[in-house]
């Protein structure tokens, strides 16, 4: 469906580019997207990453140097071909992060605002049918700066697709939100977009927001594309340390190989060990991902358990999760735990206690250094 | 309606029956012609058929420069033939529409309470002004006649740094009948303006400055060739003489 | 009190500030808009009447569209009559000399608005033309209004640029500024006293329209 291969620089005069063209500043980012039934797919990357970058290249707001985009049958962009179709040719819908909402026309004007090449009866029949499934009956005559922010984002995207676009970009669509109608809005937007049954690209920083509302993940660090697949995937086994970051692993850590039997390395971090699968191109360091959830603690020395990752720790901190207590813990290194909290009040720790860290080599994940 | 509709009928037969809209003719002037050619101008609209003249003023020398670039006028009068004369010279008219209609005269013209003894010690009095205003010399006829005239009494290197060009022979006159020059010398026609009635005058010898000869020129893209010739009939014709000799002219030719 | 010339600055005033609506919104736009190079080029030369005395431009525009030069013998052969000296050729130096005090309001306003409007519109399948009619215009009105009330005044107070390229004809390019300047160098203060009134009165009251509406800003 959409086939991406572009690069895209942020210096316009191509100097920079010139003296250095790998590390010059830009977006440079290749995939395809073959599947026929809709998909959600996130562009997951911290600021600066260049992710909403990509999703105005897609979207016609902004000309990438080289490469090539294509939608469906449609080239969109070609630089070799000279090739660049304008945002309002092709039939994308975008809603903006600040939802960029017509400050002088209704609501009803807005959603309405792209029915220009619609009949008078077809357009009128669209927005009441739009203003059904995004529940605005009865605001049609307000002005966007007397709604709310979960109503505004709802207006938006029915502008964004009242022309049935075949491709939907969402630049942030959450962040204008506070944190508790970000939970509410962030469901209601998933039934929405399930319900629209249109390809949707997202952007966004927040990996709940990836879990959440995304089929797909595609994970970009400093305008580069580091891992793309099934979201659980991505989220199970990231590819990299910046993926790592991205998709919310607690704990990361940097260490020597010192060992490797049977595809089993033993690596050191500060002067502890720690055994984990040995990663695919084994070096000479390496970079642990460890979840918090996969760290269970203890009063005294397992010995005989399965887990191979025992080590001495001093409790720093705790603070509760809902159910749960996140502990921090110096094991030497720094290192995260999440217990119940039924399990930590049994334990009968407390800050400046000393205690045991059990972790299982099969459940920290080992990177290339990098 | 129907009524309306009459009454324009007969308005337009009405109007028809009347003679037809005055000729125009347009003057290119010279500044010093101002008060003189307005009742020139007020003399043949009464004429049978009548001519309208509208006229703009400047001095002959910007003048001469527009029409150069052949400014939509029919008639040029100029203070100093040498400009029309020019015109025909560089291919703008013919020597056959050249005509001389007058001869300047020029005065120092003071506010009526002014210290300076003109009647006493004649143009030599204007050493003592504070300011001078005369024509600009490099475009202006009576501007080059008023530095030759300040040249003979022996003054002009004296009073040069207080002088005050004007753009126009009228323009001097307003500089000193505001009171912006303490002394101005004008043209003679131009000092029967009745605000500057309430000065003193007094006349330039003319053997003082090189004649200022003032001469016309009907110009060949003229739409209004007939009335353009009245015009200038009029003006040399003994009514037409006589009306410049009350305003101060010099008969032409003198 | 000279209505003929009063009649011939409104001309002038009118016909230059529609001028400089066609001209103007366009040319604002693509300032405010454009992310070329060689936008400030076009910026400083749009700007350069606001600092060249009316007389440069003047001579500068009747050496150029004259009767011996190519412009003028264009004109010519189009219009019959020359550029100089005519309403024509007036109307063309006002256009231009005015030009900065019409563009540049229209741009401040139209460079106020959030581009992501602009960019929504353009996602939304509007057309340059139509995102300006639809968006930027509704949002920037006071501005645009501002610019033209801005050019229509300073119109009538022209004079410099009026005089040397009119020839100051009655009728034809004598404006109220000029007959008092005329009026004046006739010693008629009496004449010249009203017709400034009137000017004064009237420069008083664009420059309090102008500042209401500046105040005014568009649902936001």
């Amino acid at each position: 469906m959409l086939q991406v291969d572009f690069e895209f620089r942020y210096d316009r005069s191509g100097a920079a580019t010139a003296a250095a063209p790998q590390t010059a500043p830009g977006v440079v980012c290749r995939w395809q997207d073959p599947a026929a039934e809709p998909r959600v797919t996130v562009l997951l990357g911290a600021s600066g990453s260049g992710k909403t970058t990509v999703l105005r290249c897609l979207a016609g707001l902004e000309r990438p140097q080289r490469g090539r985009i294509q939608f469906g049958g449609h080239v969109w962009f070609d630089a070799s071909t000279g090739v660049h179709v304008p945002p309002h040719r092709r039939n994308v819908g975008v809603l903006f992060q600040d939802y960029a909402l017509f400050p002088h026309l209704s609501v009803a004007r807005n959603i309405a605002f792209g029915a220009s090449e619609m009949s008078r009866t077809a357009a009128a029949r669209r927005l009441e049918e739009l203003i059904d499934v995004f529940r605005l009956r009865g605001l049609e005559t307000r002005l966007p700066r007397a709604l709310s922010g979960g109503q505004q984002q709802r207006v938006a995207l029915a502008r964004a697709v009242f022309r049935r676009p075949q491709l939907l970009l969402l630049d942030e669509p959450l962040s204008a939100l506070d944190r508790p109608t970000r939970d509410e809005v962030r469901e209601d937007l998933r039934l929405l977009i399930h319900e629209l049954a249109i390809p949707a690209y997202l952007v966004s920083h927040d990996r709940v927001d990836a879990l959440t509302l995304a089929d797909r993940t595609i994970v970009l660090d400093d305008g580069r594309v580091v891992q793309a697949g099934p979201t659980q995937e991505v989220f199970d086994h990231p590819a990299t340390a910046a993926a790592a970051r991205l998709v919310g692993i607690d704990t990361i850590l940097l260490g020597r190989i010192t060992a490797v039997r049977d595809g089993l390395a033993r690596i050191q971090v500060e002067g502890r060990d720690v055994w984990a699968e040995a990663p695919a191109d084994a070096g000479h360091e390496a970079a642990l991902c460890i979840r918090a959830e996969d760290v269970a603690l203890a009063r005294h020395e397992v010995i005989d358990s399965s887990a191979m990752n025992r080590w001495r720790a001093v409790v720093r901190s705790e603070a509760r999760e809902g159910p749960f207590v996140r502990v921090a813990l110096d094991c030497g290194f720094h290192l995260s735990a999440l217990v119940t909290r039924d399990a930590w009040q049994r334990l009968g720790l407390k800050p400046g206690d000393e205690a045991w860290a059990v972790a299982k080599a099969a459940s920290i994940r080992s990177l290339p250094r990098g | 309606m129907r009524a309306a509709l009459a009454l324009a009928l007969a308005a337009g037969l009405l109007g028809a029956g009347q003679a037809r809209p005055p000729a125009v003719v347009r003057v290119a002037a010279a500044a010093d012609l101002k008060f003189a050619l307005d009742e020139i101008a007020v003399r043949l609209s009464r004429r049978d058929p009548p001519i309208r003249v509208d006229a703009t003023y400047g001095s002959s020398g910007s003048m001469h420069a527009q029409l150069r670039q052949r400014a939509p006028f029919d008639v040029y009068l100029s203070a100093d033939i040498g400009y029309p004369r020019d015109l025909v010279a560089r291919g703008i008219g013919s020597s056959r529409d050249l005509f001389t209609y007058a001869t300047g005269r020029l005065v120092v013209w003071v506010p009526a309470g002014s210290t300076l003894p003109i009647e006493r010690d004649g143009v030599r009095a204007l050493e003592g002004a504070r300011r001078i205003a005369i024509a600009n010399p490099r475009h202006a006829p009576y501007g080059r006649a008023a530095e030759a005239v300040l040249r003979s009494a022996g003054l002009w290197a004296h009073v040069r740094p207080r002088l005050v060009m004007a753009e126009n022979v009228a323009q001097a006159a307003q500089f000193g009948q505001s009171g912006a020059a303490d002394a101005a010398i004008i043209a003679r026609s131009l000092a029967v303006n009745p605000a500057l009635r309430a000065g003193r005058l007094l006349d330039v010898d003319p053997g003082t400055h090189p004649p200022v000869i003032q001469g016309g020129l009907i110009l060949p893209w003229t739409g209004s060739r007939a009335a353009a010739e009245t015009f200038r009939d009029y003006l040399l014709s003994a009514e037409g003489r006589d009306l410049l000799a009350e305003y101060g002219f010099g008969p032409a030719g003198d | 009190m000279d209505w003929i010339a009063v009649g011939v600055t409104l001309k002038l005033a009118a016909l230059t500030t529609a001028a400089l609506a066609a001209i103007g919104l366009p040319l604002a736009y693509w300032l405010a808009t454009t992310r070329r190079a060689w936008r400030p080029l076009v910026d400083a030369a749009v700007a350069v009447p606001l600092l060249l005395p009316p007389t440069v431009l003047g001579f500068y525009l009747l050496m150029s569209t004259g009767p011996d030069t190519l412009a003028g013998r264009v004109y010519a052969r189009v219009a019959g009559g020359t550029l100089p000296f005519s309403f024509a050729g007036v109307w063309l130096a006002s256009v231009l000399y005015n030009l900065p005090f019409a563009v540049r309001p229209f741009a401040a306003g139209f460079a106020a608005i959030d581009r992501r409007l602009l960019e929504a519109a353009r996602c939304l399948g509007a057309s340059p033309v139509r995102t300006f009619a639809t968006v930027v215009l509704p949002l920037s009105w006071p501005a645009v209004l501002a610019g033209l009330v801005l050019a229509f005044a300073h119109t009538v107070g022209e004079f410099g640029v009026v005089l040397m390229v009119g020839g100051n004809i009655p009728g034809v390019t004598r404006t109220i500024a000029l007959a008092i300047y005329d009026d004046v160098q006739a010693l008629d203060y009496g004449a010249a006293h009203e017709a400034s009134a009137l000017l004064l009165v009237f420069a008083v009251c664009v420059l309090a329209l102008t500042y209401t509406l500046q105040r005014r800003t568009p649902a936001v």
